[in-house]
């Protein structure tokens, strides 16, 4: 692939530099868009070639070039200006402001406004920054660079990060914001190529969002495709990198010395002879003969430094009526776990077109087609490697029955499971066929005098995941494993049709833009699913061509289906949406803007059919006052908004009893039989947030310094929550439950140019969020997570809030345990020195579920980040830092020995433990004290600080731009190195601070990314 | 201009049509797949049977920490496991944590049956009345009531006082007040009576339509065990008097076998679960999670079988109390030794008799673990009786839940309590159990040798031995290796803490 790349580049440079014409003198003059007056200094050079000049005092320029060049204007604080000659004498250009960005256009959903007339709180992400980051979603790029919204890596080939726009406003989902691709709904974008978006517009506030009305619940994200220019000549742009993923902070473990010293600390009689067996099957160490002759770093065997690689070339362009941009991408990104396949590879092709057909009719399409091969990597192999001990080899040719491959199974040294992840890595093939399609057509008719336009847009959205498990026969030495496959294959059919009017005028002083429309959604989704066993021939790494179920000796009657899963990931549906809305923005004399919309959304996925969701908002332009006359404030916007959102993002619900069916044997026969469930779920009321947003906007010093300001209340009212019915084991939901989220959102940037040559820019962002509980339909709180690792949601509480006893140090002495704790209960509960303390919360001497407190919640009080940029000459700086400041984590690595306590620790631990005469600096348990079940209660020993700092990026490049080599002019290039999460700090006792829901048991690691890239333009 | 005029006027048109005619009927398709009972059509009356067996599957679908939740309190059986399941471990020596999952779990699992089964009963009875067979539907009802007095009896036994639901809907049960113990009993034995005409007069493995499942001897022995915890031993010798004089039950021969492959629906079974693996090697198949009394480290005849967690471990007082009467066929059927069990038994048992082996009569040697001393026998299934191709422990073994020999037993108890009965002496039915054990008989028992013979018989079986101790005051007993047991507070676990939260009447009672 890349080579067909390079072959073309190289065939197009010799293709260019032989292309002469005559040459001409241009002359012309170059103004300000928003004061008209005239722009000295600005550039102005040939595109592909080596003149360049300036423009003087009074704006004018003059200089040679052919009738069929690109001329270039180029001004820092302006946007790049490329105009065709077209044989001209005298080409005038007007340079459009880029420092303030208040005149750029946003997307708003059903239209476009001025940045400078936004009453809402809107934040616009473009390419340049959206390409900065390696990687295969581009949510991850927003890392830190959007104050309010909380990105959590995920470091798997192809995965998703998680994205949270203002906290958790439903109990249901992933909080996943709506994506609204150019006009189309998705829940995820990992189809698109990063490099294919020209924006993405977070909607923060209700008000922005709620012309989406019942899908905007969760926030709204607009991208906007890259798209060609009218009367622009065509190029041709390669772009692409190539890196390394290197496994970061990776976590240590105990090694063969200090789990050995722990395991006889223990003084566990059982626990010692197992590490005799290893010293008996292994043979003794020659260092330390009461060591077994192994000492495995698993996480060492189990991952390597893996490459990463995307290419994307595309052809953009446009002429008096028709402009395109058409290009495609490969994607490939190799997973970090040894052994078993892991990677991802994607392609994408995308066509998007519109054209001028008439005067009064404009047509457009758009066609993005994405396809992908994902091997998914096992994460228990992740979770083994935790709790492997460190004694057992990764082979072990003493283990005859195993086949085919000799692993050692820490069942042969009596340990409860086989442990080696090796098992999983080498026995088991996941592999995901993705494939999207996004096909979108529009008409705009011009009703009247380009005030009133009626546009037409229907947007289908196909998508198709097909995934296959495959379990190899083997033997691990002592239990006999067959053969199976698992196929699953969903196809999403959805699409949505919109019709509105747009009016837009202005009389005098007054402006006015008027939206009125309607439009039809549905979602139809199909799957079918199968498990087959004993496969015959079994199935090879070698011979991946009999992978079929058609070679399945067996069925699980219960593991074929095609109405839902067991698990109720993926269910069948069939969902209808209608909807109308309207919007009103008025805006006075640029000084009083005012801003409306409405939505009504009916739907058949619940008992309540039909939904109005409204937003008002006003904004106040002080700086255009006349009294307003502050030295050194260029710009300063006041505004203020209210909307309601619903959220339709949660499973349907049915409304009245069902009858299930449920099977069973009688007699050695499989039977159905059916059962009456009297529970179930009733939604009678949307998901509706309200929020009340209250921002400013200004612009300082020559508008060198830019100010952003935000604060939100976000309630939440009539959330789907399950309550629990008495003695039932079943939950059924209702619309009662209530959350807030508030917080503050600032955004600080400088930037300047010192000299012609060196410009600099600095900033930062900053956000709190509050998030806490407020109903729950008359229960005091919700349970979530495990018995053993209780989270709970409780009133006036954060969402899922870790939920257990407060650790207040560890016991030294027996007379401090019996000046805590009422006697009886120390000597029931056997409490010895090297314990924890449990606080007592209620003072009764005793710590039973009474003493449960809130230990702390996963959502982050505070998330921050700052950017920092140079550019001198040809050189350009940036980089970013991030972090998420006040949010817990649960260790539930260390916390799986409260169900199998013969497993490694982490070498934090294992040196941090209490002994006699050795005080716990960590507040860590004694070794012995680690495997008793006082100590094993959910406590904060178990629930760690995550917060963390990152160097997120950090990228240096260098512009070729009007190069000449050998007298050839060398096409626009630029090199580009950049190093993602070189750095992260943290003190969590894991491998990395980021989780999405906060309990870190198998989770993978995330890696840091060094790539170089090239960037051509033709 | 007058074709742009046309297009508008098109346009606008379409666009208003739109608006207007937008099809709001489509709001109205249903869910995909969702059976609404409202739906039922209750003239196909061949569906009726559909809910009977439904309430089957429902009765033997159960979690695994059910059972011993149940079962783990007697001086029989030890939790093992031992690191794992704290709190299992705690309850088996009597200190019991409101918030231990397993007893909301095994709360809510034997609760949602009784609701499901009240469902049940509603549905047969629209069946009925909508024209299927009134003889059936009757007969399906009181198997439904069977189940359901199996449930109350082992609800009342973990809890005391407890609700009774009084309809299908949960949330119902608001405002129900708690019913005492006797209550309990007293409403199994009632929906007994209520059930018994109606059941077939045959043995469970007789019935043709559902083999294996309830008759009327299922409802006279869950009206002895009710009768039982009420003391009213008339009634006990009664009910079991009547199974006995049935005839149609015998104690299997071959104890050992009787927890094996020959035990599925025998004909001393009145009651158990049903598991299956269809005779297939892989693929479906409906099991108990036998894994909770597999051995952590074994190695078994058949090379590649699973083990499992090492729980249920029996206690060394039962083992010293069974080789002390020299009752070796019970012994070496309901307790499995591994090499550091036996090498424990000889230090207090010099001259212990060298039969006891870590190798089961099957040829599966049960190797040393750090959970446990012993294994569960009645528990264990061979390895070597696995279908070829399945692997998990205890895959297509039966839950055996009521035997003849307790029927057996229980009437000896009330007849050594004072009731009499025609049908058999006390003597009688203890010596019939003791000869198929290989031990000789006794004469003129005592209450106290018929609770040590249901000791020797039921050990690690259903809680028999706990609530034995504790109805005939025997609860010294209870308090060995370590633990104290308490009549005062231990009897019953506390209410679910999960379920406190949601209902006051049990907030109010703890």
């Amino acid at each position: 692939m890349r080579k067909l790349f390079t072959c073309c580049l190289v065939s197009l440079c010799m293709w260019t530099a032989v292309a002469h014409a005559q040459q001409n003198r241009v002359s012309g003059k170059v103004t300000d868009a928003l004061t008209a007056g005239a722009l000295p200094g600005v550039t102005v050079m040939v595109k592909g070639g080596t003149t360049a000049t300036q423009t003087d005092a009074e704006g004018n320029y003059s200089i040679e070039a052919a009738g069929t060049d690109v001329l270039v204007f180029r001004s820092l604080g302006y946007a790049l200006q490329e105009i065709l000659v077209a044989n001209q004498t005298i080409v005038n250009a007007v340079m459009e402001g880029e420092g303030t960005e208040l005149e750029e256009v946003v997307v708003v959903g059903y239209g476009t406004q001025r940045q400078r007339d936004l009453t809402t709180a809107v934040t616009t992400i473009r390419a340049d920054d959206i390409a900065k980051t390696p990687t295969t979603n581009a949510m991850q790029s927003l890392q830190g660079r959007v104050a309010g919204v909380q990105i959590v890596s995920n470091g798997a080939p192809g995965a998703s990060p998680t994205v949270r726009l203002r906290g958790i406003g439903s109990f249901e989902g992933n909080s996943a914001p709506l994506y609204v691709v150019d006009g189309m709904f998705f829940d995820n974008i990992d189809f698109l190529n990063p490099n294919d978006i020209e924006t993405i517009n977070v909607l923060k506030d209700a008000s922005a969002a709620a012309i989406y009305g019942v899908r905007a619940g969760n926030g709204v994200i607009l991208i906007e495709t890259k798209s060609g220019a009218y009367n622009k000549p065509g190029e041709i742009v390669y772009d692409g990198y190539y890196g390394i993923q290197n496994p970061q902070n990776v976590l240590k473990m105990a090694n063969a010395q200090q789990f050995v010293q722990y395991i006889r600390e223990t003084e566990s009689p059982s626990d010692i002879a197992l590490v005799d067996n290893a010293i008996q099957r292994y043979g003794r160490s020659r260092i330390d003969p009461n060591l077994p002759d192994v000492n495995t770093d698993w996480y060492r065997e189990i991952m390597s430094p893996t490459p990463i690689q995307n290419h994307n070339l595309s052809f953009n362009g446009g002429g008096e009526s028709t402009r395109y941009s058409i290009g495609g991408s490969y994607f490939n990104q190799e997973g970090l776990l040894n052994v078993q396949r892991n990677d991802y590879r994607r392609m994408n092709f995308r066509v998007k077109v519109d054209s001028k057909v008439k005067e009064w009719l404009n047509v457009g399409g758009n066609f993005n087609v994405s396809t992908a091969r994902q091997y998914n990597g096992e994460n228990t192999a992740w979770f083994r490697a935790y709790f492997a001990v460190p004694i057992l080899p990764i082979y072990d040719e003493g283990n005859t029955d195993a086949y085919p491959v000799k692993y050692a199974n820490a069942r042969d040294l009596e340990y409860r499971s086989s442990q080696n992840p090796f098992f999983p890595l080498e026995y088991i093939d996941n592999r995901n066929h993705v494939a999207k399609v996004l096909g979108n057509f529009h008409a705009e008719i011009n009703l009247w005098e380009d005030k009133l336009k009626y546009r037409a847009q229907y947007n289908y959205g196909l998508s198709f995941i097909n995934t296959r498990r495959v379990d190899f026969e083997h033997h691990d030495g002592l239990t006999q494993h067959q053969s199976a496959i698992r196929r699953r294959n969903t196809s999403d059919y959805d699409q949505v049709w919109d019709n509105f009017l747009t009016y837009d005028d202005s009389f005098g002083k007054h402006k006015l833009n008027v939206v009125a429309g309607q439009s039809y959604r549905s979602e139809y989704s199909e799957l079918l699913y199968a498990r087959g066993t004993l496969i015959n021939p079994a199935p090879s790494r070698a011979a991946e061509q009999y992978w079929y179920l058609a070679n399945a000796r067996e069925f699980d009657v219960s593991g074929i289906g095609d109405a839902n899963d067991s698990d109720y990931s993926s269910i069948n549906a069939n969902l209808q949406f209608l909807s109308f809305f309207g919007r009103a923005a008025y805006n006075y004399d640029d000084r009083y803007l005012l801003y409306a919309t409405v939505r009504r959304d009916g739907n058949n996925k619940f008992q309540k059919k039909w939904g109005n969701f409204a937003t008002v908002g006003a904004g106040w332009v002080l700086s255009e006052e006349d009294f307003f006359d502050i030295e050194g404030i260029n710009f300063l916007k006041l505004r203020a908004s209210w909307g309601q959102l619903g959220n339709d993002a949660i499973r349907p619900s049915v409304g009245l009893p069902t009858v299930e069916e449920n099977n069973g044997a009688i007699d050695g026969v499989r039977i159905i039989g059916r059962r009456l469930n009297p529970t179930f779920d009733l939604i009678t009321q949307w998901e509706t947030t309200v929020e009340r947003n209250f921002g400013l906007d200004a612009q300082f010093l020559n508008n060198r310094l830019s100010l952003e300001a935000d604060y939100f209340v976000r309630d939440t009212r009539n959330l789907a929550v399950s309550i629990i019915p008495p003695m039932f084991a079943s939950s059924e939901r209702r619309s009662v439950g209530e959350i807030r989220n508030k917080g503050l959102e600032l955004n600080l940037n400088w930037r300047d140019n010192l000299s012609e040559d060196f410009s600099y820019n600095i900033g930062g962002n900053i956000a709190t969020l509050n998030n806490q509980v407020l109903g729950l339909g008359g229960a005091d709180g919700l349970n979530a997570g495990s018995a053993e690792f209780r989270q709970r949601s409780i009133i006036g509480q954060p969402y899922q809030a870790f939920f257990g006893y407060e650790v207040a140090g560890v016991f030294d002495t027996e007379q401090q345990i019996a000046s805590m704790y009422d006697e009886d209960f120390i000597v029931a509960e056997e409490i010895v020195p090297g314990d924890l303390i449990f606080k007592d919360q209620n003072g009764d001497r005793i710590i039973d579920d009474r003493d449960r407190v809130v230990l702390g919640s996963y959502l982050p009080d505070f998330t921050w980040g700052a950017n920092l940029g140079f550019r001198y000459k040809k050189l350009e700086f940036a980089a970013l830092l991030q972090g998420q400041m006040g949010y817990h984590l649960l260790n539930r690595k260390r916390g799986e020995m409260i169900f199998t306590n013969d497993t490694n620790i982490d070498a934090d631990l294992a040196t941090n433990l209490w002994g006699e005469g050795r005080p716990s600096a960590k507040n860590y348990p004694s070794a012995s004290g680690l495997r008793r079940d006082w100590n094993q209660s959910m406590s904060s020993y178990f629930v760690e600080e995550g917060s963390y700092f990152r160097l997120q990026n950090v990228r240096l490049s260098y512009s070729l731009l009007g190069r000449e080599i050998n007298g050839i002019a060398w096409p626009e290039t630029r090199l580009t190195l950049t190093a993602e999460r070189p750095l992260t700090v943290f003190k969590y006792n894991g491998f990395n601070p980021e989780v999405a829901d906060g309990v870190d048991r198998e989770v993978y690691p995330i890696p840091a990314i060094y790539t170089l890239g090239i960037t051509i333009k033709l | 201009m007058k074709a742009i005029r046309n297009i508008q006027y098109v346009a606008v048109v379409f666009f208003s049509l739109l608006l207007g005619t937008s099809c709001s009927g489509l709001l109205d398709e249903p869910l995909e797949n969702q059976q609404i009972a409202e739906g039922t059509d209750y003239t196909q009356t061949q569906n009726m049977v559909l809910m009977l067996h439904g309430a089957y599957n429902q009765f033997y679908d159960f979690g695994w920490e059910v059972y011993p939740v149940i079962s783990v309190r007697g001086d029989d059986i030890n939790a093992g496991g031992l690191g794992d399941q704290p709190l299992l471990a705690d309850a088996d020596r009597f200190q019991y944590d409101r918030n231990f999952w397993a007893l909301n779990n095994s709360w809510t699992s034997l609760y949602s049956d009784l609701i499901y089964w009240q469902g049940a009963i509603e549905e047969i009875q629209k069946y009925q009345e909508a024209g299927a067979n009134a003889t059936s539907a009757q007969q399906y009802i009181a198997e439904i009531k069977v189940m359901q007095g199996f449930n109350f009896l082992q609800l009342a036994r973990l809890w005391g006082r407890i609700l009774i639901p009084p309809s299908s809907q949960p949330r119902d049960l608001f405002n129900e007040e708690l019913v005492s113990f006797e209550g309990v009993m007293q409403h199994v034995s009632a929906l007994m009576d209520e059930a018994i005409p109606l059941l077939p007069t045959v043995r469970p493995n007789q019935r043709s339509d559902v083999r294996g499942g309830v008759t009327r001897f299922t409802a006279l022995a869950i009206k002895a065990m009710a009768n039982l915890e009420l003391k009213n031993y008339p009634a006990v010798a009664e009910a079991t008097g009547q199974v006995i004089n049935s005839g149609l039950f015998r104690l299997e021969p071959d104890f050992y076998h009787l927890f094996k492959l020959r035990g599925k629906l025998n004909d001393e079974n009145l009651l158990e679960f049903q598991y299956s693996d269809y005779g297939t090697g892989s693929g479906a198949s409906n099991n108990f999670l036998w894994d909770f009394f597999g051995p952590t480290s074994w190695t078994p005849a058949r090379n590649g079988a699973s083990g499992g967690w090492g729980f249920w471990e029996p206690s060394m007082k039962y083992i010293r109390f069974m080789l002390d009467r020299g009752d070796r066929e019970r012994l070496e059927t309901t307790v499995i030794f591994t090499p550091d069990g036996i090498a424990d038994l000889r230090d207090a048992y010099p001259n212990l008799p060298n039969w006891i082996s870590n190798v089961t009569p099957n040829g599966d040697v049960f190797n040393n673990s750090v959970r446990t001393k012993f294994y569960s026998g009645k528990h264990y299934w061979p390895s070597n009786m696995l279908t070829q191709g399945r692997t998990a422990y205890g895959n297509n073994k039966n839950l055996t839940c009521i035997r003849y020999a307790e029927v057996l037993l229980m009437h000896a108890e009330a007849l050594t309590n004072g009731a009499t009965s025609s049908v058999m002496t006390a003597d009688a039915a203890v010596n019939e159990v003791r000869s198929r054990a290989g031990l000789g008989a006794l004469s003129g028992v005592t209450l106290n040798q018929v609770l040590d013979e249901k000791l020797a018989e039921f050990a690690a079986e259903w809680g028999i031995r706990f609530f034995d101790a504790v109805r005939h005051d025997r609860t010294t007993e209870l308090s060995y290796e370590g633990r104290t047991y308490d009549p005062a507070s231990d009897r019953y676990f506390p209410y679910p803490l999960a379920q406190q939260d949601i209902l006051p009447q049990l907030r109010d009672e703890n």
